[in-house]
């Protein structure tokens, strides 16, 4: 572990809390607006000077603080990057960037609270990305929830926000105990590997855990555990029902960043597996066959959609599936592909859902039958639009590419029966999305409303230039994501392996 | 020398990029930037053309080495995806004879395609498909071999659905690009297997492999055949060159007369090696070839436009270049090959003045046939309706009973929180307590949950109130519940002001500050 003077790693945390309390005490909403765009900025350099500072040799924790924190319970305020972490940063950053731009002119009540509260969610997002204390990480963990109640039941577009905000509580309240469990049950088990007392000998930091050997059984568990917690979250099926009704419900803007930013995903990459080794191992194969039901269910419930909205929330969680199959792959391919992929998605899936946005504000709906022939009349969305879907189904040039092929390529080298899933999603991914593009953007103009309708502002097509470039650039390149997290993800992976087999011999 | 290749396919890339990016940012549009469209689709074309000529004398001349890396373009462990070309033989003059056809078809366009709505979309779109073909027939590895096919698809897509505001045209476009997926997963499933087998997608390391045992080679030959199969429109996949005849001619030649229908036949000729340990494979290959030419015989004899006919004329000789493949004369079927792009891009590209030539000539001798002949000609042997009935009807109604399944009893049983007509129902219900209808009756409906964490939870609500209720309450008396009520009055007054926004951000705040 490499440590450094200069905190940047918490004031990437604090400065957009900080802009978040300056945007809710500005009066003037115009300058609040400013000011909450210009936070964003600084957090976007501040990210991409961590991404620089970050060195992609080094295989641990770099660039940690570590301040006691509740020194009764042996509670740190531990934060660190590594490669599987880093690149999330900078792209939470951009994406809450874009949400910004995006409701700019569409959020007209309670403006400044509005963005005040993506500013918090951002910060708090990082925190979840940052910490490496497991008590630390549970509450930026649960401090997302409220910042999304209020996002979904204060500016949701449906007519139940309230009740779609009260069904994203209790699901993500019902998914935070058995992490909390998890995390207490670990903590307990190192105080007693050691032989040391309970609360003198309690560790909740993930670096410390890490190298403490835990007992079959109690792995076993707190796999389950955690895979529970992280699976409501990211979302798998059966779990996975709050993210069409928010979609359908909540703001466009909170809906990309909740496709966008899998934070389940990511639990179960850097916790769930690597604290519970030989259980990983041992039940990779459920987790796989997890994510193949995923995969193939939620592609064929996207197929049936009408709503765009509601279509990008189904494929988003089968893309979900794909990533969670390529971690149970346990190899090389898989986990630098789910970790490709979920950086993918923060451009695909957000883009696609702010696209999605763009519509709504613009014809009140996103429902096909309500469309028709926006091509015609929105060339210039229609063209972004259907960049972002191609890359959503892997095309070659995009980003989606590389991402897929490495996990398919990792399902036929661990479970080669899961890969076939894998390649029915590729080929259901496609007729979903291609068959509702063709409904709402191809074919003649039906309604009156749609002729009239106005393509991309200039502040829109920014936003989503910026997207679609990165989206191409990482496609041509895909070595450049590659080369960052390469050495974290072998780490990773021997260190799964190391303390399995430790495990096993003693 | 061999450097010179990169700039083959990478000509029509840049090509497309600028005319993508003029046009959609509006630098060219309208018939003002025709030329300029056109320039930069044709030069770009003609370069290519002339850099594969002078890389073929080179190649004669012995001074090629035959291969050339570019970079490596994606890492992972073993796996290692070079962008690399093959720079002699059958690949190189392959994609010779692809750049000058598509150089004449752009040429041929231009004209062809003047003042039509789309014009610079058109040159995108084809600029963009000479850079796929010419990756495809030139990478030295799989996956970008891939990526060329992938992106050929993808084109054909685009010029299916050129006229987009006609239902028809999109209806098609879709179903053709899902039925080439279907090959696209076959293939991927293929390169896949290689790099597990073989640990590497290099076409040399493939081809080179002699230790396969028959069921691995089987397999992977057959992985490619079928992707093969859906490229090359062979049966099963044949229905959907039908449906690809609503693009504009000069594109429907390029694609489905000269060069496109024919990677397939190239994917299989480059594996030679593979098929040949692969004595299955070749038999499938053998005998769909010639099931697809003898079907395509029998359609084409009931087609009355001259587009479809050519079209199945097509699939006819490349069923029969598969079949060659199949029994071994590899040879020949490279020729024919190269021999069919030529004709048949000629054929498809007079086709529409053909038309005006013949106007007033009539048909005179129509070929009598057999009825049952002609009724399963002009219904192409039902294969349409057939896959729509084995495979899309199936997939859509389990979607439909998927979704069915998921809002109505998923969604149920992970309970959600009432909806609205129930708020509307206690609200009726606090009238009738003011009222005072049913006050002393326990029962409370207000707590209602679905679902079936909500009905437990509404049990357990329901079993505690009443303990409550009996034991608490009533043991403590009557004034316990004023107090409470009264409690409640404060509550509701805190909870309205807490609910104004300023409060609430005040309370996220107060809650990080107590978390540090």
């Amino acid at each position: 572990m490499s440590n450094t003077s200069f905190p940047v790693l918490s004031l990437i945390i604090f400065v957009p809390l900080i802009g978040a309390m300056a945007v809710a005490f500005t009066h003037n909403i115009r300058l609040a607006k400013n000011l909450a765009l210009l936070f964003a900025v600084i957090e976007l350099i501040a990210t991409g000077v961590v991404v620089q500072l970050f060195n992609a040799e080094g295989n641990s924790f770099q660039l940690v603080e570590q301040h006691a924190w509740i020194p009764s319970l042996n509670i740190d305020y531990l934060i660190g990057v590594d490669g599987i972490s880093v690149l999330f940063l900078p792209m939470s950053a951009l994406l809450t960037l874009m949400a910004m731009i995006a409701a700019w002119n569409s959020v007209q009540q309670l403006t400044r609270f509005h963005f005040a509260l993506l500013l918090a969610l951002e910060g708090i997002t990082i925190g979840v990305f940052l910490a490496l204390d497991l008590a630390l990480f549970f509450l930026f963990w649960e401090l997302t929830l409220p910042a999304i109640f209020f996002l979904i039941g204060l500016w949701g577009i449906g007519s139940g926000r309230r009740s779609a905000a009260i069904k994203y509580t209790l699901f993500m309240l019902f998914g935070g105990v058995p992490l909390l469990f998890a995390i207490i049950l670990l903590a307990v088990n190192h105080a007693s590997a050691t032989g040391g007392s309970i609360p003198q000998d309690l560790s909740f930091s993930l670096p410390v855990l890490l190298t403490t050997p835990v007992p079959d059984s109690l792995q076993a568990l707190v796999f389950l555990l955690l895979l529970l917690g992280f699976s409501v979250k990211a979302p798998l099926v059966p779990f996975h029902t709050w993210l069409p009704t928010v979609a359908m419900e909540g703001p466009t803007q909170l809906t990309a960043l909740l496709t966008g930013l899998k934070l389940g995903a990511f639990g179960i990459i850097r916790f769930a597996m690597p604290l519970a080794p030989s259980a990983a191992i041992q039940y990779s194969w459920v987790l796989g066959i997890l994510g193949a039901i995923t995969l193939v269910y939620c592609a064929l419930i996207a197929l049936q959609q009408t709503n765009l909205r509601r279509l990008l929330a189904y494929a988003s969680v089968s893309h979900v599936g794909l990533v969670i199959v390529g971690v149970a792959s346990l190899n090389m391919q898989g986990i630098q592909g789910a970790i490709f992929q979920l950086l993918n998605f923060t451009m695909i899936s957000g883009s696609l859902m702010l696209v999605a946005g763009f519509i709504q504000h613009r014809l009140g709906s996103t429902e096909a039958i309500h469309l028709g022939g926006l091509a015609k009349v929105m060339p210039k969305l229609t063209c972004f639009y259907f960049l972002f879907a191609l890359a959503s189904i892997g095309l070659p040039g995009t980003s989606g590419f590389p991402a897929e092929l490495l996990l398919i390529i990792s399902a036929l080298l661990a479970h080669p029966s899961i890969s076939i899933a894998a390649l029915i999603g590729a080929v259901l991914s496609a007729a979903y999305m291609l068959s509702f593009t063709r409904r709402a953007f191809f074919g003649p103009i039906t309604q009156t409303g749609v002729k009239q309708v106005q393509d991309l502002q200039v502040r829109e097509l920014a936003l989503l230039c910026v997207s679609a470039l990165l989206i191409l650039s990482i496609g041509f390149f895909p070595n450049s994501v590659q080369k960052i997290n390469r050495a974290t993800a072998e780490a990773w992976l021997n260190q799964l392996m190391f303390q399995s087999t430790f495990d096993l011999v003693h | 020398m061999d450097a010179l290749v990169t700039l083959i396919p990478l000509m029509p890339l840049v090509a497309a990029m600028v005319i993508g990016l003029g046009h959609l940012f509006g630098l060219i549009k309208d018939e003002a930037g025709e030329t300029i469209t056109a320039d930069i689709a044709s030069w770009t074309v003609t370069m290519s053309c002339l850099l594969t000529l002078a890389l073929i004398g080179f190649d004669m001349q012995g001074v090629n080495t035959g291969s050339y890396q570019a970079r490596h373009w994606l890492n992972s462990d073993t796996l290692d995806v070079q962008i690399n070309f093959i720079t002699s033989g059958f690949n190189l003059r392959l994609a010779a004879l692809f750049s000058v056809l598509l150089a004449l078809v752009i040429r041929f366009s231009i004209n062809y395609m003047h003042r039509e709505a789309g014009f610079h979309r058109f040159f995108f779109i084809l600029s963009l498909f000479t850079f796929a073909m010419l990756l495809l027939v030139l990478s030295g590895n799989a996956v970008v071999t891939f990526i060329g096919w992938e992106l050929a698809g993808i084109c054909s897509y685009f010029l299916i659905a050129y006229t987009y505001d006609r239902q028809v045209a999109v209806v098609n476009a879709t179903r053709v690009f899902v039925t080439n997926r279907i090959g696209d997963a076959a293939f991927i499933l293929g390169l896949g297997l290689c790099y597990v087998w073989l640990d590497s997608v290099n076409w040399t390391v493939i081809n080179a492999a002699t230790e396969l045992t028959p069921g691995k080679a089987n397999a992977l030959a057959l992985c490619f055949a079928v992707a093969a199969f859906a490229k090359s429109a062979q049966l099963p996949f044949t229905p959907w060159l039908g449906r690809a005849m609503e693009g504009p001619t000069p594109s429907s030649a390029v694609f489905y007369g000269a060069v496109m229908v024919h990677a397939g036949v190239y994917l299989i000729i480059l594996l030679q090696p593979v098929f040949e340990q692969a004595p299955l494979a070749m038999a499938v290959v053998a005998s769909v070839g010639l099931i697809t030419a003898v079907y395509s015989v029998i359609v084409g004899l009931s087609q009355t436009d001259i587009k479809s006919s050519l079209i199945f004329a097509s699939t006819g000789q490349v069923g029969l270049m598969f079949l060659e493949c199949g029994l071994g004369f590899w040879q020949l079927a490279a020729w024919h090959l190269c021999a069919h792009a030529v004709v048949r891009g000629y054929q498809l590209l007079t086709a529409p003045s053909l038309m005006h030539q013949l106007r007033g000539v009539t048909a005179t001798s129509q070929r009598k046939l057999p009825a049952w002949i002609y009724v399963v000609s002009l219904q192409r042997f039902w294969l349409d309706p057939m896959t729509d009935w084995a495979l899309v009807k199936p997939v859509r109604g389990l979607a439909h009973d998927l979704s069915y399944f998921d809002d109505h009893i998923v969604d149920c049983v992970m309970g959600s929180p009432a909806p609205a007509i129930q708020a509307i129902a206690s609200l009726a219900q606090m009238e009738e307590q003011l009222l005072g209808a049913r006050l002393d009756n326990d029962y409370d409906t207000f707590a209602q949950g679905s679902g079936l964490a909500g009905k437990l939870t509404q049990w357990t609500a329901a079993m505690l109130h009443w303990f409550e209720d009996r034991f608490v309450l009533r043991g403590v008396g009557k004034d316990a519940i004023n107090y409470g009520r009264r409690l409640g009055h404060v509550a509701n007054r805190f909870e309205q002001s807490v609910l104004r926004p300023r409060y609430l951000v005040l309370f996220v705040f107060i809650t990080l500050l107590v978390a540090f």
